[in-house]
């Protein structure tokens, strides 16, 4: 069943990473430049081809300049042309496609640079403390929290409700940064085993160090058209055939942490668009946003891959693996790769972007793929963006 | 590629300040590097776009135009007032015991300026030396 809205067909024709690295040498707007140059050959097309720019980044305090669509603008060329910036906290690495998408799908533009950037190292002493203000002013500053304490608390919810144990919790850890191990760009990629991870450094219990992905810095880039500008460039262009996002109230407080039902909402979303009616059969491989390794989990089961609660069995069982069924972050995701915000995200699509164009290289899953999906998470624990690709 | 120096040789590469966060460390960037290693050598390094023809200064890694790697080559062009400023109270509204002359200085033939303490009869056009290469210049009419 596919929506009777009218929109044309979009499709990526390039994409770019730079090294995902802690304390780059490049700037932030060097960063971006790097990207979108190598995502602009991929594509075949100069600078001067693009309509549009759309430029993602979480919040400025990371990179520590104000208003830094402005400031990434001339690295991500976006100077005399149609630019703008989105930025919902961490789900912003997928918003920047999905708003590419419309862009094209509309009719507006028929080539768009997506542009995301972060560099997570200029903080001080930590990119933690750029959250001070985030929190409930009355209710919850008083405590000094940060995010880590309160994924803890989620990680810890979602550990109760469904019966799981850090050990099933952990393997994502382990097969996430060893799927890195093949990434060329990858920042934390390692063989691990389960017990590494349960003696790593507690930070917030139940969070330990390896639970958690690093802080880096980096930069990734797509060039995405229309379809006519698409057969004109490529044999083999990617379609984006879904795209959802949605909000949760920010009273995180007032939910039940254990199931991310915002991501659900935004999943059900782009679904209905790709016309996909059972995800776990029809999706070939996905790279769900993994900040922390429960999170993964988590995640497969708001895009109703797993039942709730069932994802940890799966993996057990192997479904997940870069041989399994259906293989999740076969890039390492953000715990082998690493973790700048926006860019982290806009990586995971053009992870999908590559399996289905079939150029992964080693990271190539193995089993012959045509319906990818990529996924982020985040401002208060309440943002989510899905995005559903095919060959 | 990824930088973790501390020291005082990194001091031109980095500076610091206060934010939401303790503190910043920015990095000056690939193109920042040759530009800052340049004023050391009293030398102001501008990018070069292999495409156009471009100069920008102070130095920058790629062209924002052609969007291809710039080489690095020394500015000589001559050194001119494009606009100033003078500045009566410091940004705390203090009045200063003596106003602050700012200048925008841009080199002939080239894309973008530096900010300038300047010394002597100030106009728009006039001709500079650079007494300091450092941020800000120190310039003096000649």
């Amino acid at each position: 069943m596919k929506t009777n809205l009218y929109f044309r067909r979009v499709a990526v024709i390039g994409a770019g990473l730079t090294l995902f690295r802690r304390r780059m040498l490049e700037t932030p707007q060097e960063l971006a430049w790097e990207a979108v140059r190598k995502a602009l050959d991929e594509a075949g097309l100069e600078l001067k081809d693009i309509d549009c720019v759309v430029i993602g980044s979480a919040p400025d305090a990371f990179d520590g300049v104000h208003m830094k669509g402005e400031y990434l603008a001339h690295g991500s060329g976006g100077v005399r042309k149609m630019v703008s910036r989105v930025f919902v906290g961490g789900a912003t690495g997928v918003m920047v496609p999905n708003t590419a998408w419309y862009h094209v799908a509309s009719g507006l533009c028929e080539k768009v640079l997506a542009v995301a950037e972060e560099k997570m190292s200029p903080a001080r002493p930590h990119p933690q403390s750029v959250f001070r203000y985030i929190w409930d002013p009355i209710t919850e500053k008083p405590l000094n929290p940060n995010l880590i304490w309160i994924f803890a608390m989620e990680m810890h919810r979602y550990m109760y409700v469904n019966k799981i144990t850090k050990e099933d919790i952990a393997l994502v850890s382990v097969k996430n940064k060893k799927n890195a191990l093949n990434n060329p760009y990858a920042q934390a990629a390692a063989n691990i085993t389960v017990d590494d991870v349960l003696k790593s450094e507690v930070l917030v219990w139940p969070v330990q160090l390896l639970d958690t992905s690093p802080v880096s810095d980096g930069a990734a880039a797509m060039v995405i058209v229309s379809e006519d500008v698409a057969r004109r460039y490529t044999d083999t262009p990617v379609w984006i055939e879904g795209v959802g996002w949605t909000l949760d109230n920010t009273e995180w407080t007032g939910r039940e942490l254990a199931y991310p039902r915002y991501l659900e909402h935004a999943a059900r979303m782009a679904y209905k668009m790709a016309g996909i009616e059972r995800p776990n059969k029809e999706i070939d491989v996905i790279e769900p946003y993994d900040p922390f390794d429960y999170k993964e989990l988590h995640h497969i089961e708001g895009l109703m891959i797993a039942r709730r609660g069932e994802a940890p069995k799966l993996l057990k069982e192997g479904v997940f693996d870069i041989d399994g069924d259906i293989p999740s972050s076969p890039s390492g995701g953000l715990l082998g790769v690493g973790n700048p915000i926006a860019a982290a995200g806009l990586m995971k699509t053009i992870s999908i972007y590559w399996q289905l164009k079939g150029t992964a290289g080693r990271m190539q899953v193995k089993k012959p793929v045509h319906t990818g999906l990529a996924q982020a998470w985040g401002d208060l624990m309440q943002a989510s963006t899905v995005i559903v690709m095919r060959n | 590629m990824s930088w973790d120096k501390i020291g005082i040789e990194d001091k031109l590469l980095s500076w610091h300040e206060i934010m939401e966060a303790e503190e910043y460390v920015y990095t000056v960037g690939v193109a920042g590097e040759e530009f800052f290693n340049g004023l050391k050598h009293k030398k102001i390094i501008g990018g070069k776009c292999p495409k156009c023809g471009r100069i920008y200064v102070p130095a920058r890694l790629y062209c924002e135009e052609c969007f291809v790697k710039n080489d690095f080559v020394e500015v000589t062009t001559k050194p001119y007032i494009d606009t100033y400023t003078v500045v009566y109270k410091d940004d705390e509204g203090n009045k200063l015991e003596k106003p602050q002359v700012i200048a925008l200085i841009r080199f002939e033939a080239t894309h973008g300026g530096l900010l300038a303490y300047v010394e002597g009869e100030v106009n728009i056009g006039k001709e500079v030396e650079i007494l300091e290469y450092k941020i800000p210049l120190i310039v003096r009419v000649k």
